[in-house]
């Protein structure tokens, strides 16, 4: 008995610490579940299940499916054929997806070493003779239906072809008997006789108009052959499809094999030193030029392994690699615009003298475009840092414990430079509004307990601007996010932003599809940075606490 | 010289060419370890009294002076308890207690602070909600929660502005009682300015009332000769309790009336309205509110 009400207990408790969690999170939708989980109201709860769950879903699956898949997909065409479907856009994820996870292996191949190599090096073979086998498969289901699709075409091709002689020959025959009408007219007239000139001049115009006629109607016809024969057969594409699928693995699987191998890391500094001590071997053996020379080779070697046994694998970069640099990036950028835009923000709404001396630096560089910072950025970075790879501030970025792996380099710094001045705006003015908006109670506290600068500032000011000072930077966050994008865009840094250039330089069958896949990739993290502002604001925020938006 | 005074002083807001004096030729002496009561209507400038003697504010003419020294700005010395509480709504009760206390004993170590904090918090019957956040209160447990910051600054005098205004009658008077119990058991100078006649003559010593706006000015005071601790109980059987009180009524309700008169020469016109017709409709809307606002003439 005591159990079960110790159990109630908790479970309304947990059920208030869920609800709390939800409304402080902002993910209000949940809330309905939560409360139908404990039995409350279950109408209530079932109706708003359906309004705020439910009719979304429905909304995304007809957007989705039904707008997008049906109508949109068929109406525009791009150079490189039709608007990817909502399922080759899931596939091109997949496939990004896919790529990180062989790179990721990949890495771990090129460091590997010893009896695990070998162990994996015999897994892989086994692999490669299951996958070629596959792809032969492939290849023939391909060669096969190509044939099908061949002979089916063929038979949709035989009857137009068929009427399209058909029309050809009665128009070639009409033709020639024009051509002998017009013949004997024109022999038949005398010269001076207007009227039978006349009359031919009609007779060859006609001609050539039934001519045109008769071209166009060719032409309507070969169309609907074209248009027969350009048609790909869906059951064909699914096999190249696979084909294709099957070829990539192949690839992967190859690549893998040569790192486990040729390429492997503990696989080369072992040759190196079999060469060394056989040189050793050698050296020993010679005098004079020789043995300098045999000396030297063998201190290149050594110096060789050094380097080998520092490197590090060096693959392409995948779309979560990309992902967590802009992340990384934004903040770096926020974090820049957020200490330069809070302490101006608190002097301009502290003192209306400040405040308007800022006014004209706020009003000019406000509106300034993040395409047009960039460049000047770059150049300024650029000039700082003339040769990144060796200046000691680029080395110590780069060896330090976690950032080390981003490389971080000038085109990085150039844009989170951009992203600070772009989203600074909107937290200095929130905080020059919160300060400036503060109780003038609250103020009287502080003469009252005659608090000095510093303690007015840290005890007053601060706590009561907060909640306007992290609206400022929800907003400038999801600023910067945008920002970043097109920054990373233009100067190249590895992010996001490059990958979607990439890809558009890179012009395949499914740059497109995969372009897609980066407008949900950073939609969905701007959402997620958006909420980590907004839980931040509520946690600061107090009862009658000034807000925006 | 008397220990806070204020002498012919005036004060006026607004551009030259059109100020408005909110308070005339004031002139108010309150001796040490008295409690004077200021009694006024609302919107007579009561609030601004009371910001002149705590120093947030300083007279357009006149003098202010707090033991023999004139007041330039407010401090801890001079105690006020604001009106609408005026608590940091980011700070728990606990928490607005011990700001005041960091600033007023600086050298006290956290446990010290601590204890003092809950000594004052206490005092105001407020303990069990120390971890609380402003908003978590009442108005009257907030209200506590101010005086008990004001009281923790240890000041020479305590300003009170309407300290109870804002509060239902039975919570008003258990803060009444607990405010006179402090003031009994450690006796320092007290200004309130209230609203209520009952209350004045209950805690006052002596009660100033405060006449309508603009350009008010201190009247005549009422001293009350009545013997401590009163008990609210047996006040009501007591001649000079009844007297005092009808006086002070009679007195202010005068006030009142001698100001509409001073306002009786201002005509409003109003519309030449007749009803057509007197019988009721049939679900009548009730317009009783209304027509105490905008139909008889001489309201307020």
């Amino acid at each position: 008995m005591l159990t079960l009400i110790s159990t109630i207990i908790i479970m309304k408790k947990i059920k208030y610490s869920l609800l709390k969690a939800i409304d402080i999170t902002g993910l209000t939708f949940l809330a309905p579940v939560v409360r139908l989980c404990y039995g409350e109201e279950p109408q209530v709860q079932f109706k708003k299940i359906g309004q705020w769950i439910i009719v979304p879903l429905i909304a995304v699956f007809i957007a989705l499916f039904v707008i997008y898949d049906g109508f949109i997909v068929d109406t525009f065409k791009t150079k490189s054929g039709k608007l990817p479907t909502s399922s080759k856009i899931y596939s091109s994820y997949k496939s990004i997806d896919q790529l990180h996870d062989d790179e990721i292996a990949k890495e771990k191949a090129y460091n590997l070493s010893g009896e695990e190599r070998v162990e994996e090096l015999k897994v892989v073979e086994e692999k490669i003779t299951s996958a070629e086998k596959s792809l032969e498969e492939a290849s023939k289901a391909v060669e096969d239906q190509t044939l099908v699709s061949k002979a089916e075409t063929a038979k949709d091709v035989a009857p137009i072809q068929a009427e399209y002689d058909e029309l050809k020959e009665s128009v070639k025959a009409a033709s020639a008997a024009r051509d002998v009408e017009m013949k004997l007219l024109a022999e038949s007239i005398t010269p001076g006789d207007e009227a039978a000139a006349q009359k031919l001049l009609g007779l060859v115009r006609a001609d050539d108009a039934q001519d045109t006629l008769d071209k166009e109607k060719r032409n309507l016809t070969k169309e609907k052959i074209n248009l027969i024969l350009t048609k790909k057969s869906p059951a064909l594409q699914k096999r190249k499809a696979e084909e294709t699928y099957f070829s990539e693995r192949l690839a992967f699987l190859k690549t893998y094999k040569t790192l486990l191998s040729t390429q492997n890391k503990s696989l080369i500094i072992d040759e190196k030193k079999e060469k060394i001590a056989t040189y050793e071997k050698e050296l020993a053996s010679l005098s004079g030029a020789d043995a300098l020379k045999k000396a030297k080779s063998i201190v290149n070697q050594e110096s060789v392994i050094s380097k080998k046994e520092e490197s590090e694998y060096a693959g392409s970069k995948t779309i979560w690699y990309q992902v967590k640099r802009s992340v990384l990036c934004v903040f770096t950028g926020f974090f820049l615009g957020s200490f330069l835009a809070i302490p101006i923000g608190i002097f301009c709404g502290l003192n209306k003298t400040f405040m308007a001396m800022m006014t004209p630096f706020i009003a000019i560089f406000k509106p300034v475009s993040p395409i047009v910072w960039l460049p000047i950025i770059l150049i300024l970075v650029m000039g700082a840092f003339p040769n990144p790879d060796k200046h000691p501030f680029m080395e110590f970025l780069g060896e330090l414990p976690l950032l080390g792996v981003y490389k971080i380099n000038p085109a990085f710094i150039a844009s989170a430079i951009t992203v600070a001045l772009c989203s600074l705006w909107a937290t200095m003015a929130n905080t020059a509004l919160g300060v400036a908006s503060i109780d003038k109670d609250h103020m009287n506290v502080a003469r009252v307990l005659k608090l000095g600068f510093f303690a007015r500032l840290t005890k007053i000011i601060i706590p009561s601007s907060l909640p306007l000072i992290f609206a400022g930077l929800r907003i400038s966050l999801g600023v910067g996010w945008m920002v970043l994008i097109a920054a990373e865009l233009l100067s190249s840094s590895e992010g996001i932003g490059k990958f979607v250039f990439d890809e558009f330089n890179n012009g395949s069958s499914d740059s497109l599809a995969k372009m897609v896949v980066v407008v949900f990739i950073v939609g969905i993290i701007g959402l997620i940075l958006d909420r980590i502002m907004v839980i931040f604001q509520r946690l600061v925020s107090f009862e009658g606490a000034p807000a925006t938006i | 010289m008397s220990f806070l005074e204020l002498k012919d002083v005036d004060v006026s807001f607004g551009p030259p060419s059109n100020r408005v004096d909110i308070l005339k030729d004031i002139n108010l002496s309150v001796e040490e370890n008295e409690f004077v009561a200021i009694i006024g209507f609302s919107g007579s400038g009561k609030s601004t009294l009371m910001n002149l003697l705590s120093g947030l504010q300083l007279p357009s003419n006149g003098s202010s002076s707090f033991k023999g020294k004139a007041i330039k700005e407010p401090g801890p010395e001079l105690g006020i308890m604001f009106q609408n509480y005026s608590l940091l709504p980011w700070l728990s009760v606990g928490d607005n207690v011990k700001l005041a206390i960091d600033r007023v004993f600086p050298k006290l170590s956290k446990t010290e602070v601590h204890e003092k904090m809950l000594h004052y918090v206490k005092m105001v019957k407020l303990d069990h909600a120390v971890d609380k956040k402003p908003h978590e209160l009442s108005g009257g447990m907030r209200q506590r929660a101010s005086l008990s910051r004001t009281l923790s600054l240890d000041p020479e005098v305590l300003l009170l502005d309407e300290p109870l205004s804002a509060l239902d009658a039975l919570t008003r008077s258990e803060l009444q009682d607990q405010i006179l119990n402090i003031w009994e058991s450690d006796k320092r100078t007290v200004v309130m300015i209230t609203n209520d006649v009952d209350e004045a003559v209950l805690m006052a010593d002596r009660i100033v009332p405060l006449t309508m706006g603009p350009g008010a000015t201190l009247s005549k005071e009422f001293v009350v000769n009545m013997p401590r601790p009163r008990n609210r109980h047996t006040l009501n059987d007591e001649p000079e309790f009844m007297r005092l009180k009808s006086e002070i009524t009679a007195f202010m309700l005068g006030l009142n009336k001698e100001s509409k008169e001073m306002k009786s020469d201002i005509k409003v016109a109003m519309p030449d309205v007749q009803p057509r017709d007197f019988s009721l409709p049939i679900a009548a809307p009730r317009f009783s509110h209304l027509q105490s606002k905008h139909i008889s003439p001489n309201a307020n």
